[in-house]
């Protein structure tokens, strides 16, 4: 039943009935006014019958209309049923599991990983841990030093990129696809055993992306469309839901998450309908390093021992969440005692404290717990003071010049020996912590050294935040704080979190984020996600939903992060420019040309760029003695086609010619209103030209011929021998007919001799 | 002249048609025709145009000609009489749109008088003129505009003072020089446009675009300005027919009226066509423009650069903007003429009616004048108080053609219902088709004074075309005002349409609630002698207030004497 079931393709949702409502229901703001107009319109019997009944009831009616202006449409009327109840189509609708109505364990999630991987083997590529070998440090390191302490697991993950079992292969990391020309990105859901939002949006992405990976132009929502509400705003109104058809929905069902935000992120018809080309193209250009849950043995601990199903209800506001380091039986070094129960009162290190950069700083840090003092004082609430424990501290002498921790990691030669942060105090003590370590400073495709992961993402629970560096520091601002801040807010418009430097929620030490920013110069970000630790499973899917965008975006930055931030943050989009009406040439006779001088260096995108039009003509209702009136038909847009032997300057040098043809017939008079948008790279950002909500105008010339000579000539003939001809007939009739009556010159000549 | 107590008369036929040209011809005809044909592809748009002349504007004058020419009373005294004691208040609405139209018509008749005063005086064919700027200044000087309003009205009365013959004699007279100030024009226009080669002007007016004809848009615009130029419906034809001679033919005439309205259309549209293509580089854009704005801003402009100058272009302008003051002064005259028709006919003094319209034209008239001149975006100075007006009561006209089919279906109904009963009749449905449909025609049109027999067709027309014709054009006019209307509902917008409801229902209401004071007072019949009148058929045939002039009214005895002295 099951297997009948999944083999019905997803594909033959309803989709013809909501075509109609689409038609109806158009592009946005205009068309939803055409809609409430045909709604409001008085009909024809009362018009010609009771005209004075409906004046009397004007002020009515206006109340009515204003009624129905609330009054919208309901989801049935939009979308097809599937995306309605939230049936994703990657499985079918009683595997609760993947439709994320339950949440994964470790076990299922790895099957399936393990079963895309096993459909997508073109892009997916499944592991669990690294190889091993000699490490960036010079260390010997064996696979089994990536697995858990308590239950034996190395964090599954899984690679992601087209063409995955081609390209280089790594021989420490163990995974093929290594390109030099794809850009890597590495995103980290579950540090945290009990946040289990983390790893749930990351498998969701795993999702989205099996399934949306060369399905160009599905139709995500059933509403006829394609690709029309991407993640985020982007359109640039400032609206998230960019094409109305949430905003069109009546009021009741305007937030369908009930999060209290009608038409934000998670709400039905919101963000609904992204680019599987924009996800095929990242693929194609991306190596993705996704790893949904780094801490293994903390998620398995807190799902089957610590917080009893369900774990909302038994641990409403906590739960595990380190990993199961056994502080109690180790020294100083770790030794694994399997033997050993975990004592939640002492063991276990929080995996985002122990990353060596600044570790055990002074602000935030938590210092090392002295061996078998995990009993707390007295007074002191049980184990509160270990749940951020960073781990132990290393007195080895890293870099055997026999002092020991004389240059902790903080981008600084403190001892000024000319290297850097070579004998760190602690961190990356963990198997989870080195498996990320590891995996960055091996995965060297360029060969030079430095990480390939230019921009890095890490999902935790909760509070609906954007977190970027610092985090070690307060009242500090990193070199790229801009820049860090810019993508940050871009990721928190997504998702309508609030956007922060990480200390300023409180100053942490040693995290994801400060090490990869600071050591390896990546964008890194830390998105707090969702109300709750164990959110309820009803919320799961919309929650997950609201928080997919940000793992794309971060892949699309991936290429240059900095050069993105700094092109947006300096403003060279204003450098493009779309010509105005009077820079217009009209042709003789076809479209219209209309050119938009794009910055050389400005990553456009032709396949999403276009220019949007519409005429406006001289209205029906032109008055005789007022202004002319015009009325105005909806956008329409054509493609853009970059113009290969041309340029055009741009303030900083030249720039490349994009070109849409606009459809005006010959015969048209009246204006054009035209306005473009300009497209970046993968499509997710979008400029418009003039600026937003504005555009140009071009007075129209009738550009036909004026008419034939030998249809004119018979068409004069046909009015002359209709009006002057019948008004000739009439006259004579008259005077012939009326012999006797008097000649009406003759009258008032007479009359005036009178 | 009219005080023997006897029928105030027309002369002789022309008489009656050039008063019925001349209201028929107005302004609408000169410059809102070229535009049209303008916007609405050229000679595409004749083919509507002629079409529902036909079909919309022949037959209804034909229905008022019958109409008047049977009650001999004005509009109150048609409905009274047509349509039942009770919807007497429908007349006092047709006649009061007419009136309040004409409250600010004659401020618009003021500029064009201004304008001839300008053409002739060469103030607008120099070097370096600005049309814009000679515009903008008239307009906001309030006693200019005034003083011109003023003028339109005192030659108004003074033209209608004495009745019908007098009315007939200022018509003849200015139409005839309005045929001859057109010509000239049109001659003058023709030789512009051949001087650049061809006569593209009149080849664009005359060009059938066959793709065009499927858009509705050019359909309704031809029906508009069918509707609107001809005055048909407006009540115009049932005042003038009261003065018709006993035995006029009331189908000839209506033929002649309509053919006439349209050929001063085609030679206006063709003359102001050849002038703006002669010389304007985009003349389409010239002539779709605005309103106002292309017959005293473009037309200056391009009659500025007419052949033999200086003498052409000052002809051309002085002539033009003569034979436009011509046609909305002779629309004016029917104007004040519908009112004070309706004064006289309830008994009041004809040259104190007369002074009391005058009075109320120019004061209710003088805000159109001077309220709310603005600037349109263009720096175009415009009348906003005035176009308001024309938004309210433009449209209502539309009801009083509505009304006087209602008196004809009524009329239809009755007459086979009592035909039914006094046994003459059919009964049933195909009954009813047969005899009831066909009464009015039967009874009021085919009287035995026509040349023509007016036929089944125009049965089809009153019944089925205009119903559906009339709604097209107040949907089409609602929605179109809904769809591109900002705040359209919001009743302090004076372009919404929520005022428009608002001032129609108050108008309404008031009338309505007026009908039992009308309906008390005696009307009084202008019956020539021998013609044929009887209206004891009709639904207010019985009643003992109507009677013939010079005759007593039970109870109002007085006013028989005051009636006649």
């Amino acid at each position: 039943m099951v297997v009948l079931l999944d083999s019905v393709p997803y594909g033959d949702m309803p989709t013809t009935r909501t075509l109609q409502e689409v038609e109806r229901f158009g592009l946005g703001d205009t068309m939803m006014q055409n809609g409430k107009v045909i709604r409001t319109r008085p009909s024809f019997g009362v018009l010609i019958v009771l005209p004075l009944l409906l004046s009397l009831v004007a002020p009515i009616a206006n109340a009515g209309a204003a009624q129905e202006q609330a009054t919208g449409y309901a989801p049935e009327d939009i979308w097809s049923d599937d995306y309605n109840n939230m049936i994703f189509p990657w499985a079918s609708a009683n595997d609760r599991v993947l439709q994320f109505k339950e949440y994964h364990s470790y076990e299922t999630m790895k099957n399936r990983m393990l079963r895309l991987a096993e459909e997508n083997p073109d892009i997916f590529e499944f592991h669990e841990g690294m190889n091993g070998g000699t490490n960036a440090r010079g260390e010997e390191v064996t696979a089994n030093a990536y697995e858990g302490w308590y239950y034996g697991h190395a964090s599954p993950w899984m690679k992601i990129t087209a063409d995955v079992q081609d390209g280089d292969y790594n021989p420490f990391v163990g995974d093929n696809g290594n390109y030099a020309d794809r850009h890597d990105v590495m995103i980290v859901g579950n540090h945290h055993a009990r946040e289990w939002m983390s790893y749930t949006v990351a498998i969701m992405q795993l999702e989205v992306i099996a399934f949306s990976y060369g399905n160009i132009g599905y139709d995500n929502d059933g509403d006829g469309l394609i690709d029309e509400d991407p993640w985020g705003d982007a359109n640039g109104d400032g609206i998230l839901d960019d094409d109305g058809d949430c905003l069109g929905l009546d009021a009741s069902f305007q937030d369908s998450n009930g999060d209290g935000t009608a038409c934000g992120p998670g709400d039905l018809g919101v963000d609904e309908d992204y680019s599987e080309q924009f996800i095929t193209d990242l693929v194609d250009s991306r190596e993705i390093y996704l790893i949904p849950m780094l801490n293994v043995d903390g998620n398995i601990y807190d799902r089957e021992v610590f917080c009893p199903a369900p774990a909302w209800e038994s641990c409403p506001s906590g739960g595990w969440r380190k990993n199961l380091r056994d502080n109690t039986a180790t020294g100083v070094t770790p030794l694994p005692d399997l033997q050993e129960e975990v004592d939640e009162d002492c063991d276990g290190v929080d995996l985002n404290r122990n990353y060596q950069f600044e570790w055990g700083a002074p602000l935030g840090a938590t210092g090392p717990l002295i061996p078998g003092t995990c009993t707390p004082a007295e007074g002191e609430l049980d184990g509160s003071n270990n749940d951020v424990y960073n781990g132990p501290v290393d007195d080895r002498d890293n870099d055997g010049d026999g002092q020991i921790n004389e240059d902790h990691v903080d981008g600084k030669d403190d001892d000024a020996d000319g290297v850097t942060d070579e004998d760190w105090w602690g961190g990356n003590s963990e198997p989870e912590t080195k498996f990320i370590q590891d995996l960055t400073e091996m995965n060297d495709d360029t060969g030079d050294g430095s990480s390939e992961f230019k921009a890095t993402l890490t999902h935790h629970s909760y509070s609906e935040l954007i977190l970027y560096p610092w985090g070690h520091c307060t009242d500090c601002q990193s070199p790229d704080h801009e820049q860090l801040k810019y993508h940050g807010q871009q990721m928190a418009d997504m998702t309508q979190y609030s956007n922060l430097q990480s200390s300023d929620l409180y100053p942490t030490s040693g995290d994801f984020c400060d090490w990869h920013y600071g050591v390896h110069g990546s964008y890194c970000y830390t998105s707090e996600i969702g109300t709750a630790f164990h959110q309820h499973e009803d919320d799961i899917d919309h929650i997950a939903v609201r928080n997919l965008g940000t793992g794309f975006y971060i892949a699309e930055i991936a290429d240059s992060p900095r050069e993105r931030a700094d092109l947006e943050i300096a403003n060279i989009s204003q450098q493009n420019y779309l010509a105005p009406g009077d820079k217009v040439e009209v042709p003789e006779e076809g479209d219209i040309p209309v050119d938009l001088c794009v910055a050389n260096d400005f990553p456009y995108s032709e396949s999403n760029s276009m220019i949007e039009w519409r005429t406006v003509k001289p209205s029906r209702l032109q008055s005789d003695y007022g202004p002319r009136e015009w009325a105005t038909t909806a956008w329409e847009s054509v493609p853009v086609k970059a113009v290969m032997d041309e340029t055009c300057s741009v303030p900083s040098g030249n720039g490349t010619i994009l070109r849409g043809m606009v459809p005006i017939s010959e015969t048209a008079t009246g204006k054009l209103h035209y306005k473009a948008t300009v497209s970046t790279l993968a499509g997710s950002d979008l400029f418009q030209y003039p600026s937003d909500g504005a555009y140009y105008e071009l007075d129209l010339s009738y550009r036909a011929a004026y008419g034939s000579v030998i249809g004119s000539f018979l068409m004069f003939g046909i009015t002359a021998s209709f009006v002057w001809g019948g008004l000739a007939v009439c006259l004579r009739m008259m005077l012939s007919d009326d012999e006797e009556a008097i000649d009406l010159t003759d009258a008032l000549l007479e009359e005036e001799k009178k | 002249m009219s005080d023997e107590g006897q029928s105030d008369q027309f002369n002789g036929r022309l008489g009656l048609i050039f008063a019925s040209i001349g209201a028929a011809i107005g302004t609408g005809n000169i410059w809102r025709f070229p535009r049209m044909v303008g916007a609405n592809g050229g000679g595409t748009f004749l083919v509507p145009w002629l079409i529902f002349l036909f079909a919309w504007s022949i037959p209804l004058v034909i229905a008022e000609y019958a109409m008047g020419k049977r009650s001999r009373t004005g509009t109150i005294g048609t409905f009274r009489i047509f349509a039942g004691k009770k919807f007497a208040w429908m007349g006092l609405w047709t006649a009061w749109i007419s009136t309040a139209i004409g409250f600010y018509y004659a401020v618009v008749s003021g500029w064009t008088i201004k304008y001839f005063q300008l053409g002739i005086s060469g103030a607008l064919t120099g070097e370096n003129v600005d049309t814009t700027e000679v515009w903008n200044a008239f307009l906001q000087s309030p006693g200019q505009v005034i003083f011109f309003q003023f003028l339109v009205i005192v030659l108004t009365l003074a033209a209608i003072w004495k009745g019908a013959k007098a009315i007939e004699k200022v018509n003849f007279y200015l139409m005839i020089s309005l045929f001859a100030l057109l010509f000239l024009t049109l001659f003058l226009s023709l030789w512009m446009d051949m001087e650049d080669g061809s006569l593209d002007g009149a080849m664009f007016m005359f060009t059938v675009d066959f793709a065009m004809l499927k858009e509705p848009e050019v359909w309704i615009n031809g029906l508009s300005q069918s509707a609107w130029s001809c005055s048909a419906g407006m009540g115009m034809c049932i005042t003038y027919a009261v003065y018709m001679s006993k035995d006029e033919d009331t189908v000839l005439n209506a033929f002649t009226m309509g053919l006439a309205n349209n050929s001063i259309s085609i030679i206006a549209g063709l003359a102001v066509l050849s002038a703006i293509f002669a010389v304007s580089p985009d003349p389409l854009a010239t002539v779709t423009g605005g309103s106002s704005a292309i017959t005293f801003l473009a037309l200056p402009e391009v009659f500025a650069k007419a052949p033999f100058a200086p003498i052409g272009p000052l002809f051309m302008m002085a002539g033009f903007f003569l034979a436009l003051s011509f046609a909305a002064m002779t629309s004016m005259i029917s104007t004040v003429e519908l009112c004070v028709r309706n004064f006289v006919d309830h008994g009041y003094n004809r040259e104190k009616s007369v002074a009391l319209t005058g009075v109320a034209l120019f004061m209710f008239g003088i805000p159109s004048a001077v309220m709310w001149i603005k600037l349109d975006s263009e720096g175009v100075a415009f009348p906003e108080f005035l176009e308001v007006q024309d938004h309210i009561w433009g449209y209502g006209l539309m009801f009083s053609g509505l009304f006087i089919a209602f008196s004809i279906w009524k009329y239809g109904y009755l007459r086979w219902k009592s035909g039914v009963e006094a046994g003459v009749a059919p009964p049933g449905f195909k009954g009813y088709l047969g005899f009831g449909v066909s009464a009015f025609r039967d009874d009021f049109i085919n009287t035995g004074d026509n040349d023509m027999e007016v036929g089944r067709w125009w049965d089809l027309l009153m019944y089925l075309a205009f119903p559906i014709l009339f709604s097209v054009l107040m949907i089409s006019y609602f929605s179109d005002m809904i769809a591109n209307t900002p705040d359209v509902w919001d009743p302090t917008n004076p372009k919404g349409l929520s005022i428009i409801l608002l001032f129609w229902g108050v108008i309404a209401a008031l009338f309505i609630s007026f009908n039992k004071f009308l309906i008390q007072r005696p009307l009084y019949r202008n019956i020539p002698e021998g013609a044929e009148v009887d209206i004891s058929s009709l639904p207010g045939g019985d009643d003992d207030l109507v009677v013939a002039r010079g005759e007593d009214a039970p109870g109002f005895e007085y006013l028989t004497v005051g009636n006649s002295a």
